[in-house]
């Protein structure tokens, strides 16, 4: 997957390169928006990465151009400005999503993998990881062969770890995702943690191995215990 | 309007309107009473010469010669007589007497007889004359006698009542005008104090006051309104400097901290688990920072009024519901129950989004601060102009003096605790901003069982069911 970073803060694009290489993509920077526009002109891209306040020419602008000329590859943007105008303007610029800096990379590899997976089927309604096995259908979530008796919150909070199986997932992405609310805020903070305990309690509870394991600073992952 | 006279003091244009409309006024009243006077100075001239004509008729005789002579005093005798005159005439147009040889008067013009008595003003040796001729009889005999009186010493009197008139007039005005300077400016050395006061008082000094002198007349009212003005600005610059100083505080901190963790980790070669550590808590402060600046970002952009509500009816209770069932799992935590006593159907106009946040936020702090295995009890009623949510908790009250300030920027009741439970210092102040976007108001009380009350008053968009309060 080849993946088109523009940003001109050296260091973000330096972290936002090691992230996604780490991911295995195939990560190509441009450090201004005319570079940028170059090569997502002349260039085959899967997905681009796009930074809305860059020297010379802004993303907005770039967008614009890029979908006037038919090029047609998925575009992330990145603001530092939450305002729901600049929001608005950008989707209806062509983008695809967005992201309001500072974000957490966790949540950027997964918007990318959405954007990349898109068109395709939703995902499969069977998940599994290591002894533990859902059935989205049925509702169903067995660890160790024991029928987990889950509540409606957490078989969704369970569903969504697994789907991110093995990835870091972020506060703000469950309170966005799970909890659907479109603003994190402390209290939320707190039902999220507390959520995560009592799942945890079920889930990893009877001396199972764990599976569910809190990031410190960063937020959640779930995968097979090895540290 | 010239430039120097809009510069002009306002002490300069008063007196200068003043001055200008008096003496149009002077010059109005002068004219008028000239014109009295010398209306009332003809007619009483008319009234002597009228009385000359009597006078002549009776001393007017027929001599055996057939002549017509004056029979009484001379004429000439007296200072007065100077300025009199009269001839008779036949009424065949001959001049049959004349009194005065020095002074000839014109011939006159009409004889057809009898005719009435005519005012008549003629000229005659360089002078004016007002004469009456009428028609009369001597010793039966028809004739047509004139009588005349000088009009000199009228003009001469009518005159100087004019130079009077004429010459006291700037005196009077010069007059007021020093007096009306004089006045205006005694009337504004106060506003000159005022100001010279008020430009004392700077942003350094802005607990001075400027002195009120009388506050009952308008430079005491003026006074007090500097003064209402500068303690407002006071009150601003204390919330300011204290918010500045707060949250200088509250963002500095968190990047003490980073700094300290990424210091301290570079300081020797340690351990990937001690790595990690360090690495995780720099992650939690950035977090923190994070959730600061995004509080600070919104209150600003409310400050701005750039907010836009996306406002629709609301139910409520269903409102309410919806935040308290998703804060249920930290209340349940600590063996909490949350009643929601809601009359059913109360509506509001408002943007859900932001007030669940708000009332959420209110939930969130109530559950924080009630003991375990207490209750949170909401209460939700209307009347007609207003809808009412009260949120009571168990927890250990607010003291009165600090109810005022709870919902500023960063206030806390408990520096150490707060921070440990993850609050940001901003959730009430977004929860006051919440509320008064809405037009509502937000205060709190102490619940006489113990346990705080906040208040939320909403102005009613609309009412589905007229409930008239709690069922």
């Amino acid at each position: 997957m080849r993946v088109l970073v523009v940003e001109d803060e050296r260091k973000l694009s330096q972290v936002l390169t090691k992230a996604l290489e780490s991911e295995r993509y195939d990560v190509v920077t441009a450090q201004s928006g005319d570079d940028g526009f170059e090569r997502a002109t002349t260039e085959a891209f899967d997905v681009v990465v796009l930074d809305l306040m860059l020297p010379g020419r802004g993303g907005l602008d770039i967008l614009k151009q890029l979908r006037q000329r038919h090029v047609h590859t998925p575009v992330l943007i990145l603001t530092a400005r939450d305002g729901v105008d600049d929001r608005v303007l950008g989707l209806d610029l062509g983008a695809d999503d967005y992201l309001v800096k500072p974000f957490a990379l966790s949540e950027l590899l997964a918007r990318l993998r959405a954007l990349l997976r898109r068109g395709r089927p939703a995902g499969a309604l069977l998940l599994e990881a290591a002894d533990l096995k859902l059935d989205v259908a049925a509702r169903r979530a067995v660890r160790a062969g024991r029928l987990l008796d889950l509540t409606t919150r957490e078989f969704e909070l369970l569903e969504y770890l697994l789907r991110h199986h093995g990835r870091l997932v972020s506060r703000e992405m469950l309170a966005r995702d799970v909890w659907k609310e479109p603003r994190r805020a402390t209290p939320l903070d707190n039902v999220i943690d507390v959520q995560m305990t009592r799942l945890r309690r079920k889930v990893d509870g009877d001396g199972n191995p764990r599976l569910l394991h809190t990031v410190r600073g960063v937020g959640f992952v779930l995968r097979e215990d090895e540290p | 309007m010239k430039p120097g006279w809009s510069a002009a003091s306002i002490r300069v244009r008063l007196t200068t309107w003043y001055t200008v409309v008096l003496f149009l006024m002077m010059v109005l009243y002068a004219a008028a009473t000239f014109v009295a006077v010398r209306h009332e100075f003809f007619e009483q001239f008319d009234d002597q010469v009228h009385d000359d004509f009597e006078s002549a008729e009776a001393q007017l005789e027929r001599t055996p010669s057939g002549q017509v002579a004056w029979i009484g005093e001379p004429h000439h005798d007296s200072e007065e007589e100077g300025d009199r005159a009269a001839d008779v005439w036949s009424t065949s147009g001959r001049q049959i007497y004349r009194s005065r040889p020095s002074v000839t008067l014109p011939p006159i013009a009409q004889r057809t007889s009898p005719a009435p008595p005519r005012y008549e003003t003629v000229e005659a040796g360089g002078q004016r004359w007002r004469t009456l001729t009428g028609a009369s009889a001597v010793a039966g005999d028809p004739i047509i006698l004139r009588v005349g009186r000088s009009e000199e010493r009228l003009r001469t009197q009518l005159w100087e009542v004019l130079v009077v008139l004429v010459l006291g007039l700037p005196l009077v005005v010069a007059l007021a005008g020093v007096g009306g300077y004089a006045l205006a400016r005694q009337a504004l050395a106060p506003i000159g104090h005022l100001a010279l006061e008020a430009r004392r008082i700077t942003a350094d000094r802005l607990h001075q006051r400027v002195s009120v002198p009388n506050q009952h007349d308008e430079i005491g009212r003026l006074a007090a309104v500097i003064n209402d003005t500068l303690a407002r600005l006071e009150s601003s610059f204390d919330q300011l400097r204290r918010f500045t100083a707060d949250a200088s505080h509250e963002l500095r901190t968190p990047l003490a901290v980073i700094r300290g963790i990424g210091e301290v980790g570079l300081g020797e070669t340690r351990t990937a688990a001690e790595y990690q550590e360090a690495i995780g808590s720099m992650l939690e402060e950035v977090d923190r920072l994070t959730t600061l600046v995004d509080t600070l970002l919104r209150l600003s952009h409310g400050d701005a009024g750039t907010v836009r509500l996306s406002r629709e009816p609301v139910d409520l209770g269903q409102l309410v519901r919806e935040a308290a069932s998703s804060l249920t799992i930290l209340a349940e935590e600590r063996q909490q129950s949350i009643q929601i006593d809601a009359a059913e159907g109360t509506m509001a106009t408002v943007d859900r989004l932001v007030l669940r946040e708000a009332i959420t936020n209110l939930l969130h702090n109530a559950i924080k601060y009630s003991p375990s295995e207490s209750a949170i009890e909401i209460r939700i009623r209307a009347d007609r102009y207003q809808a009412i949510v009260e949120i009571r908790d168990h927890g250990p009250g607010i003291a009165a003096a600090d109810r005022a300030r709870i919902f500023d920027r960063f206030f806390r009741l408990d520096e150490a605790r707060s921070r440990d439970k993850g609050g940001t210092g901003l959730g009430l102040a977004i929860v006051k901003w919440a509320v008064e976007t809405h037009g509502g108001q937000i205060a709190v009380d102490e619940h006489p069982a113990g346990g705080s009350v906040f208040r939320i008053t909403l102005p009613l968009g609309s009412k589905i069911h007229a409930t008239g309060g709690l069922t």
